[in-house]
């Protein structure tokens, strides 16, 4: 009964961590797909505010009296593309976040349907070749939650800039870049690596 | 003016192999021409972006060193040479983007003329009301030149803030204007979205592109 159970959890876990290792990769393009929109939102805040700064009439681009209002409008034209770009991105991340999050309760769950015949040594054995059940659990439950976390934090930052707010728009790539988070995702490169041989042995 | 757009391109070839004539072959190609010189437009605006980017940040670096002579000793009188010989030349190559750029505008004032020149050979072939079936699929001669001529004037106020740009770019030495002369630069503000919807639709019109 134990065995059975620990061969179908087994089966389950390889099932995550392939997906999981698929889903690093699509998370890692996408957001480096999000690092020209980024910029570029935060380099057309900067013209923004040096719009804002300059008074046209007393330039020699004074010859073009509705030169100002053409170029907001041209700038906002462009943040906004921008930003819709921004938006695909975010559901791309959101796939990633849901693809993980799928398939770590449904290993949860195949677990807790069998809890009852596995013992706490047959969930907490390992070998030199595979990582205990519940290590395995736990790094799933980690790598869940990095890339929930990451998810809404981003989303935030996302939905709180305005196209009003420019001090919000300039300081966006900042925040967005002090979002990563290199530990988390070097904790599941790790975790990637310590159940290779699991993945491997068929 | 060979079309380097990658979408639907008009080709002399293709051009010979249709079979309208008269009128209406003036006016489609005109529309092949309209589209080639706005492609020529936008390469000249992406060379003349990147110069014009050289020559702001030149200036900048020269005005810091300035900053930092005249702090140290007082006779600022000293011109950094540095960067001088440099940035004439970037100058000079902004320059010689907006002559292209005057060549373009210049070449569709020729279509505009010869838009108008259809238009008067209509009023004198079927009076004032002009052809009673279009020419195209809905447009009348009218509408064509009634979106000739917003390109036209598209164009012209954007090559006026051009050549004002070529002129200030080199002296600007604040660095919130030397943006905003950038920014006109690169974003066209008298090169609105429409502009382009014109052009698609008079290609649409004019069977270039398929309905």
């Amino acid at each position: 009964m134990s065995k059975l159970a620990l061969s179908s959890l087994h089966e389950a876990l390889r099932k995550s961590f392939k997906s999981l290792g698929d889903n690093q990769r699509v998370w890692r393009s996408v957001l480096a797909e999000c690092g020209p929109p980024m910029a570029s939102l935060g380099n057309l805040a900067e013209q923004s505010r040096a719009l804002a700064n300059v008074q046209i009439s007393n330039t020699p681009l004074r010859d073009f009296p509705d030169l100002a209002d053409r170029l907001r409008f041209k700038l906002a034209l462009a943040t906004d593309a921008a930003l819709g770009q921004l938006n695909d991105k975010m559901s791309s991340l959101q796939s990633v976040r849901d693809a993980v999050g799928n398939q770590v309760s449904a290993v949860l769950q195949l677990y807790e349907q069998n809890a009852d015949g596995l013992d706490v040594a047959a969930v907490t054995e390992r070998s030199a070749a595979t990582p205990s059940v519940a290590d395995m659990l736990e790094w799933l439950q980690d790598a869940e939650r990095h890339y929930r976390r990451q998810y809404l934090r981003r989303k935030t930052l996302l939905q709180t800039l305005r196209a009003d707010n420019l001090s919000l728009l300039e300081s966006a790539p900042k925040r967005w870049k002090s979002l990563d988070c290199p530990s988390a995702e070097d904790c599941i490169t790790d975790t990637l690596c310590k159940v290779s041989f699991l993945m491997e042995s068929q | 003016m060979d079309g380097e757009a990658g979408d639907v391109m008009v080709t002399s070839a293709n051009r010979k192999r249709s079979v309208v004539t008269g009128s209406a072959r003036k006016m489609k190609d005109n529309a092949a021409d309209w589209h080639n010189l706005m492609m020529r437009w936008n390469k000249l605006n992406e060379d003349g972006f990147n110069v014009a980017e050289k020559i702001v940040n030149i200036r900048l670096s020269q005005s810091d060193q300035q900053l930092l002579v005249g702090e140290s000793s007082s006779s600022s009188s000293a011109a950094p040479a540095g960067g001088a010989a440099e940035l004439e030349d970037e100058c000079c190559k902004l320059q010689d983007v907006v002559n292209k750029m005057v060549a373009v505008v210049t070449k569709m004032e020729c279509l505009m003329t010869s838009q108008r020149g259809i238009q008067d050979l209509e009023e004198f072939q079927f009076g004032p009301e002009g052809r009673k079936v279009p020419q195209f699929h809905t447009w009348n001669t009218k509408q064509f030149e009634r979106t000739c001529g917003s390109l036209c004037d598209a164009f012209r106020s954007e090559l006026r803030l051009k050549q004002t740009i070529l002129e200030e770019v080199g002296h600007t030495v604040t660095s919130d204007l030397s943006v905003v002369l950038l920014s006109c630069w690169l974003h066209q503000p008298f090169n609105p979205p429409q502009t382009r919807r014109a052009l698609e639709a008079l290609l649409l019109e004019t069977g270039h592109r398929p309905l």
